[in-house]
Formats: structure tokens, C-alpha cells, sequence
């Protein structure tokens, strides 16, 4: 597909500011970039689930397997690494050949 | 409802017949169905095409799932196993493995998931059964309580602790993992329960692994996630299943009650005409709408990818069992003697009914997600208390 991608570009600014929006809309409560979401208590892993589909929506990822670490999630700077890293391997149409796991 | 999935709801009507009784009061399903339901992609009608599987909406699924609800819900919970195995595949296994027990999983074999442990219900910290790496392999051991579909199933999709975080911290870190178990492995052993209250046929089973060796590519996306997000990610599917199966079972008690308060006569007229038995009509059809609306919600929000599908899966869940639960009492009230016995379809929804309380979060846990999505959603200023 050669369509031009219409959104932002996704730098780790723009995902930063994204999810400090989407969290304050869902949680009601202004969070800063390195406050530990889940030991403030502000997450739960059922809202963790919830962050997993609003990132795989908002950036047309897939995060499976290996990557369902709650560490992942635990910051907003975390998801921002998380994404950009994912976002990376997507356009890299090569990465997939990393997956080694594979004997019968 | 697509083509695939509007004939094989034909399809099921045609096997099943008016079979779901004896097969109740004879606590087994023909196996024969099972795998030939699976063999048409069926049980988990969900699975893209690209894996072998019809690729149908959650919403189209559900409609399917709600019938068989309807029909019987032993069959119906193997029809959540089977589903919730694949979706858990799908989300968490690698390219590998999606397609290798994707395409099991269309083709006839059979699947169910093991969550429950002796002291492991909504406690996760509980957990013990663990996936112990050794050399090229992956070694199990555990116990599993009321595995659904087990005695039916050729593989056992398995929750345990795995990797680093395996040791203490369990529910909070990043130590568990699913195995996907051949039920023919060594050192698998099957205790079928004998008595269920509800879905006698569903092939519950307690499940023992003693020093199961499997190869480390059973572990599904290697391992080492959150055991509570796997948890929460596995049992999304189930509860919006299990919703859907719910509504099942109140449409069926609405057309049973229905049909029986128009034809039945006492005292010069149709037991419908008699006012305390029409509210009971009035109400089983509420329950029938807003079950249906609330799992219509869910699968949308699930169809959509949209993030509120975790909570609305609990929502519909929840609703929907209730209804069940209070529309089975209220048929069978209005069937009185003509529906309590075992097998009859009233007598079924109304033990069935009870489980779907029970199962993939009671309704207290349940009340408890939804309190605590109340409490995270509450705003900041709130108006209403402004003193």
C-alpha cells in the first residue's frame, strides 16, 4: 500500500502527549510521564488491558507475546518506548524474521 | 450474520435437535458433534480466515454463541473453551504458533483453559502450578480445578508462573505464562467431576500436571508476561461468550414461558390472562432486551478495538448472568410442574443459569471491577458534592 499516512508523525512527543490526554480523560487525575501508574494505584491490569487496545488502535500495532509485561505499562515514558519500538519494527518490514521460535 | 456462520447455526440447529435433555440428564455431549462442529471452525468462529477460521464479528459470533444458549449450554461452554483458547492463541502466541494451533483448533481438535486452582478462585496470588525452564524443554506441575471441556479436549491451554517472576511476586510481575498441553502428554491426569450443578454436559474436569515435559515452544510468546493481564486478556473473551450464552438462555426461557402461559388453561383462561403471570411475561422480555443490548454493546466496542470492551465485557457479563439467573426461576415458575424436571429445557437454564453467576468472575468480583471503574471514572470536581 502506498497511501500517505495523514496523521501526526509519531515521535516519542507526540505519543507522550497523547497518553497524558487519554489518561487524564480515563482516570480523571493528571499524571506526569514517570509516575508509576500501577503503584499509585491509578491502574489496574484490567485498565492495563484497556491501554493495550487504545495503543495497538491509536498506532496500528500489535502488542502480543513477550511484549504483555506489565513494565511496559508501568510509566507513560514506558508505553512511549513501547510504542515507538513496536511503530519502528512495523515499518521495518524485516523485523519479522527475528521470531526464531518456531520447532514442532 | 455472514453466510459461513448463518449455515453453520443451521447446521447446529439440524445436530442438536431436541437432543440437549438426554444429553443433559446423560452428563456427555456426542463427541462426534464437538469435533465435527470444530472441523467447521464453529466453536471459535472468530478465527481469521488466514488461519482457517470463519472470521466472524464478535458480534455475529455472539448471536451464534446466544443460540446455542438457547439449545443447551453444555455445549455452548465448550463453544467458550474453544473460543477462548483461540483468542488467547491469537493475542499472545507468535507467528508460529498462531498458525499451528489456530489451524488445530478449525480442523476438529478441541481446546479448553485452565485457570482455576484449589486456592487460586479471584486470588491470583494464589497461583502455584508453574513452567519450569529445563534445557530445551518447558516442565509443568500443577493442579487445575472445574477446567470446562476438559474431558473433551485435545489440548489444555494453561495458566501458570514462568521465568523470573515465578518466585514471590506473581500476580503483580511479569512472571506467568500460557502452555498449550496435549492432553495425551505424560503426567497429565483428567478427574472428571461427576455431579455439576449446571451444564452437566460441559465435560468439567479437575486437572493434575505432574512433571509435565513439554518443548519450550508450547510456552505461548515465550513467556515471562503478567499473570494479570493474561488473566484479564484470556477471560475478556470468555465473559462476552458467556454473556452472549446467557442471553441464550433467557431467550429461551421467554419463548418456553411464553408459549406455555398462552396454551395452559386454568380456571376458564389462558394462564397469560392471569395478571401475576403476565408481569412474569413482562419481565422475562426485559430481561431478553437488555441482556441483548448489553452484549450488542460489548461485542461492538470489542468489533471496534475500542478500549472500553474490557469493562463492557464485565458489564455484559455481569447483566446477563443475572438475567439468566432470575428469567430461569421466573419460567420455571411459570411452567410450575409442567417444567421441573431434570433435563426439561427450564429445569436446564434454571442449574445452568446459576453457574453463569459463578463463572469467569462471580457477580461479586464482578460488582468489584465495576466499582472500581465507577471510582476511576468519577471526575475530579463533582458537581453533586459541592458541599
Amino acid at each position: 500500500m502506498t497511501a500517505e499516512q495523514a496523521v501526526a508523525p509519531v515521535t516519542a512527543e507526540t505519543i507522550e502527549d497523547a497518553l497524558l490526554s487519554f489518561l487524564a480523560e480515563r482516570v480523571k487525575t493528571s499524571v506526569t510521564p514517570d509516575q508509576d501508574l500501577f503503584s499509585s494505584g491509578l491502574v489496574s491490569s484490567m485498565f492495563a488491558m484497556q491501554l493495550v487496545v487504545h495503543l495497538e488502535e491509536a498506532y496500528d500495532i500489535a502488542i502480543i507475546g513477550p511484549e504483555l509485561k506489565l513494565d511496559n505499562f508501568r510509566t507513560v515514558q514506558a508505553m512511549t518506548g513501547l510504542v515507538l519500538r513496536l511503530h519502528d519494527a512495523s515499518a521495518d518490514a524485516s523485523a519479522d524474521a527475528s521470531d526464531a521460535v518456531g520447532d514442532v | 450474520m455472514s453466510e459461513q456462520v448463518a449455515s453453520g447455526r443451521a447446521l447446529i440447529g439440524e445436530l442438536v435437535g431436541d437432543q440437549a435433555g438426554s444429553w443433559d440428564l446423560a452428563r456427555e455431549l456426542p463427541a462426534e458433534l464437538l469435533h465435527k462442529l470444530g472441523a467447521q471452525g464453529l466453536l471459535c468462529a472468530e478465527v481469521s480466515a488466514a488461519y482457517g477460521g470463519l472470521g466472524a464479528s464478535s458480534q455475529h459470533n455472539g448471536e451464534l454463541t446466544a443460540y446455542v444458549g438457547s439449545l443447551c449450554s453444555s455445549l455452548r461452554s465448550v463453544m467458550t473453551s474453544q473460543g477462548m483458547a483461540a483468542w488467547t492463541i491469537q493475542r499472545l502466541g507468535d507467528r508460529g504458533q498462531r498458525r499451528r494451533y489456530l489451524a488445530d483448533l478449525t480442523s476438529g481438535l478441541l481446546a479448553a483453559v485452565a485457570f482455576s486452582e484449589p486456592a487460586a478462585g479471584s486470588d491470583l496470588s494464589a497461583m502455584r502450578t508453574e513452567i519450569r525452564a529445563s534445557g530445551d524443554s518447558v516442565v509443568l506441575d500443577g493442579q487445575k480445578i472445574w477446567v470446562t471441556g476438559a474431558r473433551y479436549a485435545d489440548l489444555l491451554v494453561v495458566l501458570g508462573l514462568h521465568g523470573d517472576g515465578a518466585t514471590g511476586d506473581g500476580a503483580a510481575g511479569d512472571g506467568a505464562a500460557f502452555v498449550v498441553v496435549p492432553a495425551s502428554a505424560p503426567g497429565v491426569h483428567l478427574e472428571p467431576i461427576a455431579d455439576p450443578l449446571g451444564c452437566r454436559a460441559a465435560g468439567h474436569a479437575h486437572v493434575r500436571f505432574d512433571n509435565v515435559r513439554l518443548p519450550a515452544s508450547s510456552v505461548l510468546g515465550g513467556g515471562g508476561q503478567s499473570l494479570s493481564l493474561l488473566f484479564t486478556t484470556a477471560l475478556s473473551y470468555g465473559r462476552i461468550s458467556v454473556a452472549w450464552g446467557c442471553v441464550g438462555i433467557v431467550r429461551a426461557c421467554l419463548s418456553t414461558a411464553t408459549g406455555h402461559a398462552k396454551r395452559r388453561e386454568q380456571s376458564g383462561k389462558p394462564l397469560a390472562q392471569h395478571q401475576l403471570v403476565a408481569r412474569h411475561l413482562a419481565e422475562l422480555l426485559v430481561a431478553e432486551q437488555v441482556s441483548t443490548l448489553v452484549c450488542e454493546r460489548a461485542s461492538q466496542s470489542w468489533d471496534s478495538a475500542s478500549p472500553d470492551m474490557v469493562i463492557a465485557a464485565v458489564l455484559a457479563k455481569h447483566v446477563s448472568a443475572g438475567h439468566a439467573a432470575r428469567s430461569a426461576a421466573t419460567a420455571v415458575q411459570v411452567l410450575a410442574s409442567a417444567g421441573a424436571q431434570d433435563g426439561h429445557v427450564v429445569a436446564r437454564a434454571y442449574r445452568d443459569a446459576k453457574l453463569m453467576e459463578i463463572i469467569e468472575g462471580s457477580n461479586e468480583i464482578s460488582q468489584l471491577i465495576l466499582a472500581q471503574h465507577a471510582l476511576a471514572i468519577l471526575p475530579d470536581e463533582h458537581p453533586n458534592e459541592s458541599r
